[in-house]
This record gives structure tokens, C-alpha cells and sequence, in this order.
């Protein structure tokens, strides 16, 4: 028995009238919470869901960048790491909220900077050591199986790659991909926190008749499990984009880019809409 | 000044923990053998390789991890919102955590198991009961210190999130640190030692894992010591440095330059990981050399 | 080589344990309600129920999405699925007593919108994704409306907020100290994410029987309903939260056992203490 047989050659192809209704839903979405919104607060309601909208597509394109092997990076058979995509970028992110969220009160450009450093920081230290086990723990270099050139630093690469296998370790530029989608991913979550942690502390006082400073801990937390929630969402989006695994920016896959960015706008719309109408209605 | 000087000391302690963390962490991962080796110990008996592994089938590393320091936060902030000291509180919930972990460990060998009747892979019910609480200990160390640090970040610390959020979060990166350092290392150099050394697995041998071993045959509690070698502690500073880190540069340097002291340093410490990472490429690429033809075997 | 997915035909048709796990679920939060009639929280335990009837439904709804080789992995369905329902779950808490329909209605059409996404523009065009992710966004809200009432005692946005802290004595409200306000959702969120996927994740391979991925679903979603009864005993009284435990506690013990037992039946062989078994060739 085999797997049952479903679809037929999905795989890079772009659907143009799909991306369509996605861009339609996402106007209609917008249109809804201006609607919706009471008047005076409508600038601010519209302008916490696009921050949200952003965010989403950031986290979504960061994920790209990731360079995922998936299992057989575990036995040294493929470039990437040996994680799933969706939590390594997830844990990735929320290393950088965790300091984004410190840095709140800050401001927001302050905030979402401090939130990419950390994802960055992460990521850098985490592909780092992921290098260190393969050469010294392993003896394995760094190859890549899909380029014959590595892009950034001219290093050749087939001759590093061992016999039946498509490469392995992290070459340069899969690491440096992996730092920049750390920093997206950081930034883009800590952006939806922000923006639903404005709002919420702009709004809830007034629904709930208390002081800012006695709500607080229902906005903090209202807002961090939002951002992980979506988060989540786009991250698993992305994964199911590249289907799991990916080398970083070089690799062919990556080209699929654009409907990653349409899925992540509608679906971080759609989700925004929802944290916003808990304060709207 | 008195407060940069506690929140050092916080800040040394966490990233204290946070490698223990991620060492246990590592160790119990490979114990139980989570995670994505774990793929060629479900291979390896439909290939006809029967082993006596521990098939510890639980989600990746990230995600169960997540849940098992969410869970201990959470139940650590449950009993302290009942007035229970936050020591005793910290250690209860790790206990209640841990023994979700462990059943959560059972069932998943248990059905993985079954599940390959047809290959004829026999479920050892000594391996269950070995094997369950030597993970259930190095899980236990993994989860208490995770949450200690999460709620040294809160109490301590002053970070804004409460301490069941933080859980998920550090529990998350505990896992895709862990995992992406310590993997690699099980998988190849243990899973396989009877590969060449040097070179990854090449496809055509996959399943074919370790099951005779040093003494007999191989069960996952031998996989301890080897992941103490190196995997573990690896992984270990791994996470150690990220929260450290993390933790250091908002420590000094929030205050100068409102928040752009810490970005700056932030950015620093990347490049300075990218140069590292960059010399141990050229290293392994000056010292190792490119893979040659292998050579012909002479005829006897 | 990855591991095979296979179809193996029989068992309860899904729709059946579809239509099942919905009605299962809306009662059991209904019953709940009773709290409210009899101005007490002794009903929470309902909540826990629901869960178990969610849970048991999801299971299902990731082997028939699974089963496609969507090539990502199981866990990512259970973390899509509570993704959205965290959120749908969170909205409809506004509604008062209509919530569990709400959530029912939000989360559906959340999930309709994220199938679309992933089968049309994402091209992933596999027949059962559309219904498979709206299924999981419904079981990610009940699941979390399930823990909530569980550990509060209500569905509402009021209930989930409310909380009271004891200062020398005296009992005073502290958003701080409520589901939402203390963040317990995430423990919750947790929880729900890996027992959803568990059931199939564990019991993937060519001997694959519903049955026994049924029985590790209630397992699982007991086992659940355990930690977060502990969890309750800081927000409801310790009578209610005593009798969520014990309920828990029956439940968890006898599908324990059950799914050990089912797991006998299915194996090649359970033996102890005896070493590999030859096999030729290898």
C-alpha cells in the first residue's frame, strides 16, 4: 500500500488567480476593521492591523532564509540543520520577542530592532555551533549540494561533498541566511506584539473600567499569546511553502518567495482582525 | 549601580543554567532518541534491521520541549499563586511535568512499536522500563532549570511577560538549540559509527544503524555517555550563550543611548560569531582537504 | 528514505467521529453552564471532557491529513491547528453564552481561509486540506475553550480575566492572578498542540489501527485534563478542582491501561530481557 496518491505536480509553480482572491480577501479584511472600528479609534484599529499585516510577512519571508536539512541533515546527507522549520524559526523568534518585549517601553522602532538582534543573535550562535559539531565533532566540512559556487565567499564546493550524500554542514551563505531570517523572524513578531499591546493598552481601560496599570498583565499577555499564535501560523504556512526543507537563499526553492508573502499577508490579516475585534466590539 | 551589579549576577546565573539546561537536554534527547535520528530508528527494521533503541517518537525537540517548560511554569505559577514558596513550587511543577514527560515517552514506543508488526520489530518491555526513567532524570534537570531561569527573568529580572509565557518561549529555544547542535552528532557519529569517519552517511545505507556494540547489543541508555562527550555540553553552550548573551547586553547596555547601546552590541556579537563560524569553515576546509576518489581495494 | 505514510481502509468513517466530536464537545461546554446556573464550580470538570471529545476527533482529522504526505511532518498540524483556534477561541469568549457556537463559526471560517491559502496559493493542492485545517482550527478553539472552563469555571471573556489574590487575609481581585492574566492559555495552548498530534504521530507505521490511536487520544487528552486540574486548584475552589482531578485521574488510569493492552494485541511480540531476533540476512 502506498501513500494515497494526491496531488499532481504541485510543486514551484504560482497559481496568479489564487494570489488574486488572496490579495482581494486581504482588502476585504482591511475594509472590515474600518468598518467595524468605532469612529474615533478607527486610525488606530487600521493602523495596529497593517502593523500586523507586516509582521506577518516578515516572519513568513524570514522563514525562508532558514537553512533546514530536515532528517537526513542528521546523518550528515543533507546541508541545513536538523530541526523542523517551522519551531526552529519559531524558537528563533521568540528569542527576539522575549527581548523585544524588555525593550517595549522604548518606543517601536527601538523595540522591533532590539527583537531582530536577538532572533539574529540566536541564530548566529545557534548556526555557529551547529558548524563547530560538524567539523570538530563529526570532521565533516561544509558543502552544499545545490550550487557549485558558493555565492558569497566564491568557495567551491562538489569536491567537499562526500560520496552519496547531497551535502552537509552549513556553508557560509546558508549561515548568513540563516542570521537574516533570524533577524526578520525576531523583528516580525515583536512588531505584532507591539502593535497588539498598543492597542490593547490604549482600549482595554475603558472596556474594562481599570487603570492601565491594573490591566496590564491581561494586555501583555493577551498580546504575547497572539504572537505566538500567529507566529506559529505563518511559520507552518512558510514550512508548507518550501514542503520542510530548504538550503537558505541560494537554494532554488527560495524562489517561491512571493506566495509565501500573499498566504502570510492574508492569514496575519485575517488572525489581526480577530485580536482586534476582542477590543472593538 | 547596585542594580547593574545584581542583574550581572542573575545574568551569570541563568546562563549557568541554561547550559546545564541544554546539556540535559541534549542527553535526554538522545536517550530516548527524539527527534529527527529518530527517523532511522523507525527505518531501520523495515529495512531488516530489528534493534533493542528506544523509539521516543514525541513531536521534534522544540515543540515537546515547549510544552514540558511551559507545563512546569505553569504549574510552578499555580502553586505559588496558592502561596506556595517559589522553591518548592519550581520543584513540584518540574515533578508533575516530568511525569507527563514519561508517559508521554511509553506511549510513543509503545505504538511506534506496534505499529511495525510487520517487520517483526518485538516491543522489549525491559527497555520500557529501564529506559523511561533515565529520561525522565536528564528531562527533569532540563525542565527545572528552564524554569528556574524563566523565573529568575521575572522576578528577578523584572521582564514583563508572566512566567508560564516565558516557559513556552525558553522552552521552545531550549529545544531548537538543543536540537540543531546535538542532532547531528547522534545521528552520524553514533547512529552510524560504523560509517567512515569523516564523510555523512551515504544515502544507500540508510536504517543500517548500530545494534552490536561495545558490549553486546546496543540499547539508548549507552547513547548517555557518548552524548556527554561532546553533543551535550556542546549544546549546552550553546543555549548558555544565547541567554547569556541575551541577558548581558540588555543588562549594560539598555541604558546608553536609549536602547541603541544594546542594539549596537547585539550586532557586534553577531559579526563576531560570523567570524568565528567563518574561520572554523576555512579551517575544516585547509585541514580536511576535498574528498578524494576512494582508492581501489587490492585484490587478495 | 523517509518513513512510508500508509492508507489502511476500515475503522469509523471520519465523518462519523466528526459529527461526534463536535456534538461530544458543544454539550460537554454547555453542561458546563451549569455553573453558572447553580452559582458554583463544580461543573468545571465538563470542560475537561470536552477536551478529551476534541482531542479524540483531532486525531483523526491529522491521520486523514497526514496521510497525503503533506511533507512538513505531523507536529506542524497541531501547531497550525491551535494557531488558529487560540484565536478564533479568544474572540468568540466575547460572546457570552453563545461563545462555543461562535467559536464553532470563527474558527471555521479561520480555517476555511488557511486551507484556501495553503491548497490554492501555496499550491499545495491536496483534496483533503481545505476540510482537514478547518476541522483542526475548530478542535485548537474547543480544545482551549475546554481547558479554560476547566480551570475557570466559565467560557466568557469576564471569567477569564478574573481572578482574586489573598494579601493577610483578605481576598482582592487581581487581573494578574486569572487564566489570561497569568498567561496559563500558553500552558494550555502547549498542552492541546502536542496531544492533538500525538495519537497519529505515535502510532504512525504500517501496523496502524484506529482503534489504538482512539484509546492514546483519550489517553492523552485525560493525561491533560490531569495537569490542568492541578493547575485550577489556583482559580476555582478546591472542591471543584478535586472533583475535576479525580475524574481526570479515573479516566487517564483506564485508558492507560487500555492502550497498553491494545498495544499487546497489536505487536509482533512483547518479550523481556531477550535479545534481538535473528532475521535472514541481516
Amino acid at each position: 500500500m502506498t501513500a494515497v496518491a494526491a496531488k499532481p505536480a504541485a510543486g514551484g509553480a504560482m497559481n496568479p488567480t489564487a494570489m488574486g482572491v488572496g490579495f482581494v480577501i486581504l482588502i476585504i479584511l482591511l475594509a472590515i476593521c474600518w468598518v467595524v472600528a468605532p469612529v474615533d479609534s478607527r486610525l488606530m484599529m487600521l493602523y495596529a492591523l497593517i502593523g500586523m499585516v507586516v509582521g506577518g510577512v516578515l516572519i513568513g519571508f524570514g522563514t525562508h532564509f532558514v537553512p533546514v536539512g530536515g532528517a537526513p541533515a542528521a546523518m550528515g546527507q543533507a546541508p541545513g540543520i536538523a530541526t523542523g522549520v517551522a519551531m526552529l524559526a519559531a524558537g528563533a523568534g521568540l528569542a527576539g520577542l522575549f527581548g523585544g518585549a524588555w525593550a517595549a517601553e522604548q518606543g517601536t522602532v527601538v523595540a522591533v530592532v532590539t527583537g531582530a538582534v536577538g532572533g539574529g543573535m540566536m541564530m548566529a550562535i545557534t548556526c555557529m555551533m551547529v558548524n563547530f559539531i560538524y567539523v570538530f565533532g563529526m570532521g565533516i566540512p561544509a558543502a552544499s549540494g545545490k550550487v557549485k559556487v558558493d555565492p558569497i565567499t566564491g568557495d567551491t564546493q562538489p569536491e567537499f561533498k562526500s560520496q552519496g550524500t547531497e551535502g552537509h554542514g552549513l556553508p557560509f551563505v546558508s549561515f548568513v541566511g540563516g542570521v537574516i531570517g533570524g533577524l526578520l523572524a525576531g523583528g516580525g513578531g515583536t512588531l505584532i506584539y507591539l502593535m497588539l499591546l498598543d492597542l490593547y493598552t490604549a482600549t482595554l481601560p475603558t472596556m474594562m473600567k481599570a487603570t492601565e496599570a491594573q490591566i496590564m498583565p491581561i494586555a501583555i499577555s493577551a498580546a504575547g499569546i497572539f504572537a505566538v499564535g500567529m507566529f506559529l501560523v505563518n511559520a507552518v504556512l512558510t514550512a508548507y511553502n518550501i514542503t520542510g526543507t530548504i538550503e537558505g537563499p541560494h537554494d532554488p526553492k527560495f524562489k517561491r518567495w512571493p506566495r509565501a508573502i500573499v498566504a502570510s499577508a492574508v492569514a496575519s490579516a485575517l488572525c489581526g482582525l480577530a485580536a482586534i475585534l476582542i477590543v472593538a466590539m | 549601580m547596585e542594580s547593574i551589579v545584581f542583574g550581572i549576577g542573575i545574568t551569570a546565573l541563568t546562563g549557568a543554567l541554561a547550559t546545564v539546561a541544554g546539556a540535559a537536554e541534549d542527553t535526554e534527547s538522545n536517550i530516548g532518541s527524539q527527534g529527527d535520528p529518530n527517523s532511522q530508528v523507525q527505518l531501520a527494521p523495515q529495512m531488516g534491521y530489528l534493534h533493542r533503541i528506544f523509539n521516543k517518537a514525541i513531536a521534534g525537540e522544540p515543540p515537546a520541549y515547549g510544552l514540558w517548560c511551559a507545563l512546569g511554569a505553569g504549574l510552578a505559577w499555580a502553586f505559588m499563586a496558592m502561596q506556595i514558596n517559589a522553591v518548592l513550587a519550581i520543584v513540584l511543577g518540574c515533578v508533575l511535568a516530568v511525569f507527563v514527560q514519561g508517559v508521554y515517552s511509553t506511549t510513543a514506543y509503545l505504538g511506534r512499536t506496534a505499529s511495525l508488526k510487520k517487520f517483526g520489530q518485538p516491543v522489549f518491555v525491559d527497555i520500557l522500563k529501564s529506559m523511561t526513567t533515565v529520561t525522565m532524570a536528564h528531562a527533569f534537570i532540563a525542565i527545572f532549570c528552564t524554569v528556574t531561569l524563566c523565573y529568575l527573568m521575572n522576578a528577578a529580572l523584572g521582564h514583563p511577560f508572566p512566567l508560564p509565557l516565558l516557559g513556552l518561549l525558553w522552552g521552545i529555544a531550549l529545544g531548537a538549540a538543543g536540537s540543531a547542535v546535538g542532532n547531528p552528532y547522534y545521528g552520524k557519529e553514533r547512529q552510524y559509527q560504523n560509517q567512515k569517519f569523516g564523510a555523512g552517511v551515504p544515502i544507500a545505507q540508510s536504517g543500517n544503524i548500530v545494534r552490536y556494540a561495545e558490549a553486546g547489543e546496543r540499547n539508548s541508555l549507552d547513547n548517555g555517555f557518548f552524548t556527554a562527550k561532546l553533543g551535550g555540553p556542546a549544546s549546552g553552550v550553546c543555549f548558555g550563550l544565547i541567554v547569556f548573551l541575551e541577558l548581558w547586553r540588555t543588562i549594560l547596555f539598555e541604558k546608553i543611548g536609549a536602547g541603541w547601546g544594546a542594539i549596537i552590541v547585539g550586532v557586534l556579537i553577531i559579526l563576531v560569531f560570523t567570524i568565528i563560524d567563518r574561520y572554523i569553515e576555512v579551517w575544516a576546509r585547509k585541514t580536511y582537504g576535498p574528498y578524494a576518489a576512494p582508492v581501489k581495494e587490492a585484490s587478495s | 528514505m523517509t518513513v512510508k505514510i500508509e492508507v489502511i481502509a476500515g475503522g469509523i468513517p471520519h465523518t462519523k467521529i466528526m459529527v461526534a466530536g463536535i456534538i461530544a464537545s458543544l454539550v460537554c461546554l454547555y453542561l458546563s453552564y451549569l455553573n453558572v446556573v447553580t452559582n458554583s464550580e463544580m461543573f468545571s470538570f465538563f470542560g475537561g471532557l470536552a477536551v478529551v471529545a476534541a482531542l479524540i476527533w483531532g486525531s483523526n482529522t491529522i491521520k486523514v491529513l497526514c496521510s497525503y504526505g503533506i511533507g512538513t511532518g505531523v507536529p506542524s498540524a497541531g501547531m497550525i491547528a491551535f494557531g488558529s483556534g487560540v484565536i478564533g477561541m479568544l474572540l468568540a469568549t466575547k460572546f457570552g453564552i453563545a461563545a462555543p457556537i461562535v467559536a464553532l463559526v470563527l474558527a471555521t471560517v479561520i480555517g476555511l481561509i488557511l486551507g484556501y491559502l495553503s491548497n490554492e496559493v501555496l499550491n499545495m493542492k491536496i483534496p483533503a486540506m481545505v476540510q482537514s485545517l478547518t476541522e483542526l482550527s475548530v478542535v485548537g478553539a474547543f480544545t482551549l475553550m475546554g481547558f479554560a472552563v476547566l480551570m475557570t469555571g466559565g467560557f466568557t471573556f469576564e471569567t477569564l480575566i478574573a481572578g482574586s489574590v489573598t494579601f493577610l487575609g483578605v481576598s482582592l481581585p487581581s487581573y494578574q492572578v486569572s487564566f489570561i492574566g497569568g498567561c496559563l492559555i500558553a500552558t494550555a495552548f502547549m498542552l492541546g498542540a502536542l496531544a492533538v498530534q500525538h495519537p497519529f504521530n505515535a502510532c504512525l507505521g504500517p501496523g496502524w489501527t484506529q482503534d489504538r490511536m482512539l484509546m492514546l487520544a483519550a489517553e492523552c487528552g485525560f493525561l491533560s485534563m490531569f495537569v490542568a486540574a492541578v493547575m485550577s486548584f489556583a482559580l476555582i475552589t478546591t472542591g471543584s478542582a478535586l472533583i475535576s482531578l479525580v475524574v481526570a485521574l479515573v479516566g487517564w488510569g483506564y485508558t492507560y491501561k487500555h492502550y497498553i493492552g491494545l498495544s499487546k494485541r497489536d505487536a509482533a511480540s512483547w518479550l523481556d530481557s531477550k535479545p534481538i531476533p535473528d532475521v535472514e540476512g541481516h
